[in-house]
């Protein structure tokens, strides 16, 4: 499964990109939602994107609009770290999933499995795998 | 009730939900970090039990993000601390050094936001008598509305001095203020002028003034 994250907080990006590459995704790390839109413009494709609502500039909600128009087969995941009703009732009225920060690493996992419909189907380093060892 | 009185005490909580709400989003994205980085210390653990070698420069470098975030969260609580106490006193003194770099750390906490750019004030530490938390209340919302309409590339300067032999000049400029209204909204002239201070506003020259008197 390809996940693009985006989130203006890098060191939360790159401590969970690492986690979910154990776990046997593919991640791309971007910090900025015009980071985002170019990825994606220059072709990338990605099963799910993982988006954080407040950034500055570009927002997790718009940015969810404009990706859409790029790529109408992406699903999506939204992160925040308010977690107040106003939020959750955003997340439902975008359709899509919402998880408060700091979030639960089998929860996400299982978030992704759920919007995509897929497993994590990677190779190299597979927790999962030595776990059950 | 008195419906101006009204409105003026919504207009203070209404300060305070917008700061704790922005603090607590931070302290959230904190806690995030840590839990990541913990999360992930674990993962190498459950690795290495499983006989998978551990990189010693990746733990050392997750503890020390472990450390740095700690640290930021103090900071952090710092700051809350320092607001939560402008209300301590109704009137006192205060320099408006002090209430600049409050005002530029919280509003450092809002997405929004672009860097505020403080400049030292070149005479003696600029004193006022006034209400603190009110002259906070000003200055920050001015920000915050400032950089709501220019946006987090800017870089907004604010610089204090002597404006006559009564007051102080505080200037906020070099953000690119282009819109017709105040930033801030009609409230915030309102709220200024509850304790002397007058703001001129000239968008054509990028520039906006608060006069602040010594003593209200």
């Amino acid at each position: 499964m390809n996940i693009l994250l985006v989130d203006d907080e890098r060191k939360f990006v790159t401590m969970l990109a690492r986690r979910l590459e154990l776990r046997g995704f593919a991640v791309t790390c971007v910090y900025t939602g015009i980071e985002a839109l170019k990825v994606v413009q220059e072709g990338a494709k990605f099963d799910v994107a993982v988006l954080d609502v407040k950034m500055p500039g570009i927002g997790g909600i718009e940015l969810r609009r404009e990706l859409q128009r790029l790529d109408g087969d992406m699903k999506f995941v939204f992160l925040t770290g308010h977690g107040s009703d106003r939020d959750y009732s955003v997340g439902a009225k975008e359709a899509a999933l919402y998880l408060p920060k700091p979030l639960k690493i089998d929860d996400l996992v299982d978030v992704l499995s759920k919007v995509t419909g897929k497993t994590a189907g990677g190779r190299g380093e597979n927790l999962s795998q030595i776990k059950s060892d | 009730m008195d419906r101006k009185q009204d409105l003026f005490n919504y207009a203070s909580l209404a300060l305070f939900g917008r700061v704790n709400a922005s603090i607590s989003h931070e302290l959230k994205n904190i806690m995030a970090i840590i839990s990541e980085t913990a999360g992930l210390l674990g993962d190498l653990s459950e690795m290495a039990k499983g006989g998978a070698g551990i990189d010693p420069d990746m733990l050392i470098s997750s503890i020390d993000s472990i450390a740095e975030e700690i640290e930021r969260g103090f900071t952090t609580i710092r700051q809350m601390n320092r607001f939560s106490h402008s209300v301590d006193v109704p009137i006192g003194s205060i320099d408006l050094m002090e209430v600049l770099d409050l005002v530029g750390q919280l509003c450092g906490y809002l997405a929004f936001a672009g860097k505020m750019r403080i400049h030292p004030c070149k005479d003696t530490a600029p004193i006022v008598q006034t209400s603190p938390f009110i002259l906070q209340a000003v200055i920050y919302q001015t920000v915050a509305g400032i950089f709501q309409k220019t946006g987090p590339d800017k870089e907004l300067n604010v610089s204090v001095q002597p404006r006559d032999d009564a007051s102080w000049q505080m200037l906020f400029d070099g953000a690119g203020i282009t819109a017709v209204e105040m930033p801030g909204g009609d409230g915030i002239e309102r709220m200024a002028a509850s304790i002397g201070v007058a703001i001129h506003w000239e968008p054509a020259e990028d520039c906006l003034e608060m006069k602040i008197p010594f003593s209200i």
